[in-house]
């Protein structure tokens, strides 16, 4: 019986508080993804590797947003079992848009702490973190990096342009 | 050209499934297909059968043994009897293409395996259990009857396919894969099997006995005692109840006119 629960009741109680824990988690995340975005949203985030001609910038840097996420378990179960058939993970879309839009909110975060006023040929990279168990086969978490050029305008005119 | 703020799309990059409607689907569909995969494995098996004549499983199971049974002493005068009361059954079989070979297992469970090249098992629990070799006479019988139906095979068969293959499923190392006796233990036969096992051992027991008497003994007993009797559970698990077991070998005793009392043989050690 003890057993029997350790090998199947064990693994099927973590699934749930996982699935439980991890719903609410990212319901948090996404509404406070939505909330940063709808603020952000006249901040110009382009991904021209030059800048366009009508910007008028009087300084400029280099600006970076990073976040590392997670799987969780029920994820990983369900990717697990995804795999062997095959097709899209689902489970999966919902964590990597997460990622990408905070890291992207980061880096609009990092250029308006320092003033800056637009943001070009942004880039989008993303990296595996292996898992230090299992000798490294299997992934820890996935790093999304989002960088671009951050500029300050001239004027307050050229931006409106 | 002129900036236009937007805010990202939802919907575009997830997949508005809901992640249980899609763990149920995968749990779901998996399922049906690892059950198809194994009962084509099981009708493999059964297909194979047909092409493993008794002598080359003789041949390739003559000095086999489990791996993990714990045998008593070869001096022991228990497996002396119980060997040869199997050779005394066996000669009623007259076609009989084994050479059979009985060892007792230490497990206090009690218990009769009927296993590849003519190996039959016994626990020390059945040993303790049973009362006269009458009792022992029938269990052994059902035995044989397994060997007859080559229900062994069967089960092992079943046993090594379905372990390599959840084995394979599941990613482990297919290279080490043993077969237990703990794992033969707990194969199922069907309760068609168990029957016909039942009727060629009490078939064997009136040949050698001229009369069934107390056969079903043990059967009833355990009927009686309702399971209380040392840890039956496991065996009845895969085994008819014994109530109706009583009654169909009652029946066939009486069809066949074998007479249900004789002089009971009392046991050897």
């Amino acid at each position: 019986m003890l057993e029997l629960f350790l090998n199947f009741g064990l693994p099927f109680l973590l699934l749930l508080v996982a699935y439980f824990v991890g719903t609410m988690l990212e319901k948090g995340h996404f509404r406070s993804i939505r909330k940063r975005e709808g603020e952000y949203a006249k901040f110009p985030v382009v991904t021209f590797d030059t800048m366009p001609d009508d910007w008028s910038a009087s300084s400029g840097t280099l600006v970076s947003g990073s976040v590392v996420i997670s799987l969780d378990y029920f994820k990983r179960v369900i990717a697990g079992l995804r795999a062997i058939v095959g097709g899209r993970i689902k489970t999966y879309e919902p964590l990597l848009d997460r990622a990408r839009r905070e890291a992207m909110l980061r880096m609009i975060e990092d250029a308006r702490r320092d003033g800056y006023d637009a943001i070009f040929n942004v880039r989008l990279e993303t990296s595996r973190l292996a898992n230090s168990r299992g000798d490294g086969k299997g992934t820890a978490g996935v790093e999304m990096l989002a960088f671009g050029t951050a500029v300050k305008f001239a004027s307050r005119f050229a931006r409106t342009q | 050209m002129k900036f236009i703020p937007r805010q990202p799309r939802e919907g575009i990059n997830v997949s508005d499934t809901h992640p249980l409607v899609e763990a149920g689907t995968l749990v779901a569909g998996l399922t049906v297909i690892f059950v198809a995969i194994a009962l084509l494995l099981i009708f493999l098996v059964e297909i194979a059968l047909y092409f493993i004549p008794v002598e080359k499983e003789v041949a390739l199971f003559e000095d086999w043994l489990p791996e993990d049974l714990v045998t008593v002493s070869p001096a022991d005068e228990r497996l002396h009897q119980t060997q040869l009361l199997v050779d005394r059954l066996a000669f009623h079989w007259a076609d009989a293409p084994y050479t059979f070979r009985v060892e007792i297992d230490d497990s206090s469970v009690a218990n009769a395996m009927a296993l590849p090249g003519g190996l039959i098992v016994v626990t020390e629990g059945l040993l303790d259990l049973v009362e006269s070799e009458n009792e022992l006479a029938f269990v052994l019988g059902h035995e044989l009857g397994h060997f007859r139906n080559r229900d062994h095979l069967r089960a092992l068969g079943r046993g090594i396919v379905l372990s390599l293959f959840f084995a394979t499923t599941m990613g482990k190392d297919v290279s080490n894969i043993s077969v237990n006796v703990t794992d033969l233990a707990l194969r199922g036969f069907s309760r068609q099997q168990e029957s016909s096992a039942d009727e060629f051992g009490l078939a064997l027991v009136y040949t050698h006995y001229g009369h069934v008497d107390q056969a079903w003994r043990l059967f009833e007993r355990w009927d009686e005692t309702d399971g209380t009797v040392l840890n039956v559970v496991s065996y009845t698990s895969t085994h008819p109840d014994a109530g109706d077991r009583v009654d169909k070998l009652k029946d066939q005793a009486l069809r066949e006119g074998w007479p249900v009392e004789g002089s009971i043989t009392g046991l050897k050690w």
